[in-house]
């Protein structure tokens, strides 16, 4: 896909540029917040990832009047403003996710991808399927091979977010974020002994595993 | 002053002669009736008797002519105007002096009037008692004033002296602290007044303000040895792979070892500048929020991980808790404290979070383990950034997790104490408390 970077580090866009592309992206680069907004008003991107301290206009300004004007193209916002009260704000202005820098790179790659995919392109969707695992999300229910699977709802709202991004790299940071609603580091491994519960109860009885651990990244969820 | 004075001496004059007025009507009336009632003969006989008797009040009774017939007075002063029937008259009277011989003039006041078939009446009230009364007052008060002024104007002086005594007392204090001594304390005289207040205020302050100088004396140095030390070991890792012959696995490994140790010194870091940030108000965003759903979700979240460390992990149930808070905070404090607990408790142990009202009315998150617990000497201390007691400096953490949960309960206006947790055979463990103010569930508003 096309993704746009628009991060006036000349070093950190370079690195950035490199590692999209190397993850099979089309990437262009602009180094402050005027032209950010004329290239992204203009081409068709699929994705921008955009600072939010820039020259001549702040990264949040850019994405307000985009959106203002009609430009609806997925916002992952980078900052080193990171606080609830900033992510806050940044998604009042119109951006789609907020990533607060430091970051690693497999990180920035998995909310990009996340992005694309999570667009309602087809209408709300009601049943999920992959391989032979189905959610109904209307019911409630998930089957594998034809059983019913109990999950707690909090089980539920996991499996959820990974059916809804299979394929996709999810980091342990998204699950806490996008499941949990927390904003933090918990120290402690608490996502992985989640994953493990949930594997116990979706793969451990049947043939070919679904769920799988991406080192040093995360998980996914793939037939 | 003066105007006061005026405003005393009219008032009371006007007092005493509305007063008289009242009591000249009033006698008017009286003969009048009598008149009415027993004719001429009986009008001469009151006036006679009344004339006789001593009194401020003078009376006339004349004819339809105007010749007096009975009275105090000679003569009219004047005749009644045709065709009012009863009207006042202000006039000079002569009288026979008070002492000594000959005679004064005295200011009078009257009421006269016709009465049916003609005889004049006449009821007359010397002034001079009025006015007196008036100037008798006014004097008194000239006098009470006078005492007052100058009573006021020592009682000024001798406040104002004390005033700028306590204020040069405060300023030499404030002198002292500015000249480096943050030790100095404002003296409290123990009145209550507002001095006492402003004193109380600033020894408040400046003990603030030495606790956090001292603090981030302490911060300063604790970041410069717990940087260094990763920091060279980082460098002399990469040092050696350097110098050893290129090799692709262990080129990986040395690479693998710095990316952990930099994403450790960045987790650092970010502990440190969100710190920073809790400290600085125009940042936080507290709203009214339950906290019985924050700690049964926390909970949640580590019950699992707890399980898999071979630890019990409860929770206590509570109605709903409302508190002025940040549930993000609250959490990754909540978090912090789980973290520990789990960390310091030995496997086969017990951990159990819960939340409550405590007995003055304050809302509490508990965390108590059956671990070793933290002796009672070294509690206030593991409470500061980078501390971390001596026997646990090899276990992971960089000692800002219970700094964290400190600068949290401060910003919430609360207090973080570490008591006695679940007791076992082996120690009486530890318990984390964050306490937060309530708030009434329906107004908003916070309780203490």
């Amino acid at each position: 896909m096309k993704v746009l970077v628009v991060e006036d580090d000349l070093d950190l866009a370079r690195t950035l540029k490199r590692a999209l592309e190397e993850d099979g992206h089309v990437v262009d680069v602009a180094n402050d917040g005027v032209t950010g907004e004329t290239m992204a008003s203009d081409s068709g991107y699929d994705v921008l990832v955009m600072d939010r301290m820039l020259p001549h206009k702040e990264g949040q300004e850019v994405v307000r009047d985009l959106r203002e004007a009609g430009v609806a193209t997925p916002v992952l916002i980078l900052s080193a403003l990171d606080g609830v009260e900033h992510r806050v704000q940044g998604l009042n202005a119109g951006s789609n996710d907020y990533l607060g820098k430091p970051f690693s790179t497999d990180e920035l790659l998995a909310r990009v991808r996340a992005l694309w995919h999570g667009r309602d392109r087809n209408g709300p969707v009601t049943r999920l399927q992959v391989g032979d695992l189905e959610m109904d999300l209307l019911a409630r229910t998930v089957h594998r091979a034809g059983d019913k699977i109990e999950l707690q709802p909090r089980e539920f709202r996991l499996l959820e977010y990974l059916m809804r991004h299979a394929g996709q790299v999810v980091t342990r940071t998204m699950l806490l974020e996008k499941v949990w609603d927390y904003h933090f580091d918990p120290q402690t491994n608490v996502i992985d002994v989640h994953i493990s519960r949930l594997r116990a109860k979706i793969d451990r009885d049947y043939g070919a595993p679904l769920l799988h651990t991406v080192r040093g990244s995360g998980y996914r969820l793939e037939a | 002053m003066f105007a006061l004075l005026s405003y005393v001496y009219y008032a009371t004059a006007y007092q005493v002669s509305q007063d008289a007025d009242a009591a000249i009507e009033r006698e008017y009336k009286l003969l009048a009736g009598a008149y009415g009632s027993g004719g001429m003969r009986e009008l001469n006989e009151q006036v006679v008797e009344r004339s006789a008797a001593p009194g401020p009040l003078f009376y006339v009774l004349a004819d339809q002519s105007g010749k007096v017939i009975a009275g105090d007075f000679d003569a009219l002063p004047r005749m009644p105007t045709s065709g009012q029937t009863s009207e006042w008259v202000n006039f000079q009277a002569t009288v026979d002096a008070a002492t000594g011989g000959g005679s004064e003039t005295h200011a009078t006041r009257a009421y006269f009037g016709r009465l049916l078939n003609g005889p004049i009446l006449f009821v007359a009230r010397d002034q001079r008692d009025s006015r007196s009364a008036a100037s008798r007052m006014t004097k008194a008060l000239t006098y009470a004033a006078g005492i007052s002024v100058a009573f006021s104007i020592l009682a000024g002086l001798v406040a104002a002296w004390l005033a700028s005594r306590r204020v040069e007392l405060l300023s030499e204090t404030t002198r002292q602290v500015m000249a480096g001594d943050l030790t100095r304390r404002a003296r409290v005289e123990g009145w209550g007044d507002e001095f006492d207040l402003l004193a109380k205020n600033l020894n408040d302050m400046l003990a603030r303000l030495e606790m956090l100088v001292h603090a981030t004396r302490n911060a300063g140095d604790a970041i410069a040895h717990d940087l260094r030390t990763p920091l060279s070991r980082l460098r002399q890792r990469l040092e050696v792979a350097l110098n050893a012959p290129p090799d692709a696995d262990t080129d990986r490994e040395a690479l693998l070892y710095a990316q952990d140790e930099t994403d450790r010194l960045l987790k650092m870091f970010n502990t440190v500048l969100q710190l920073a940030r809790l400290r600085s108000p125009e940042s936080w965003r507290l709203l009214r929020m339950d906290l019985t759903p924050i700690v049964e979700e926390m909970a949640d979240l580590f019950e699992p991980a707890a399980e898999e460390a071979g630890l019990v992990l409860t929770k206590g149930r509570a109605p709903a808790l409302m508190v002025q808070g940040d549930a993000q905070l609250i959490s990754q404090a909540l978090a912090n404290l789980l973290d520990n607990a789990m960390k310091y408790t030995p496997k086969g142990g017990r951990v159990h979070v819960s939340c409550g009202q405590r007995s003055d009315g304050r809302i509490e998150i508990r965390v108590s383990d059956s671990g070793p617990g933290i002796p009672v000497e070294d509690r206030e201390r593991v409470k500061e950034r980078f501390v971390r007691l001596e026997v646990h400096r090899t276990s992971p953490g960089a000692g800002l997790g219970l700094a964290l949960v400190a600068a949290v309960a401060e910003m919430h206006r609360g207090a973080f104490l570490l008591e006695d947790g679940l007791a076992t055979g082996h120690g009486f463990g530890l318990a984390a408390v964050v306490v937060i103010p309530a708030i009434d569930a329906r107004e908003g508003r916070r309780l203490i």
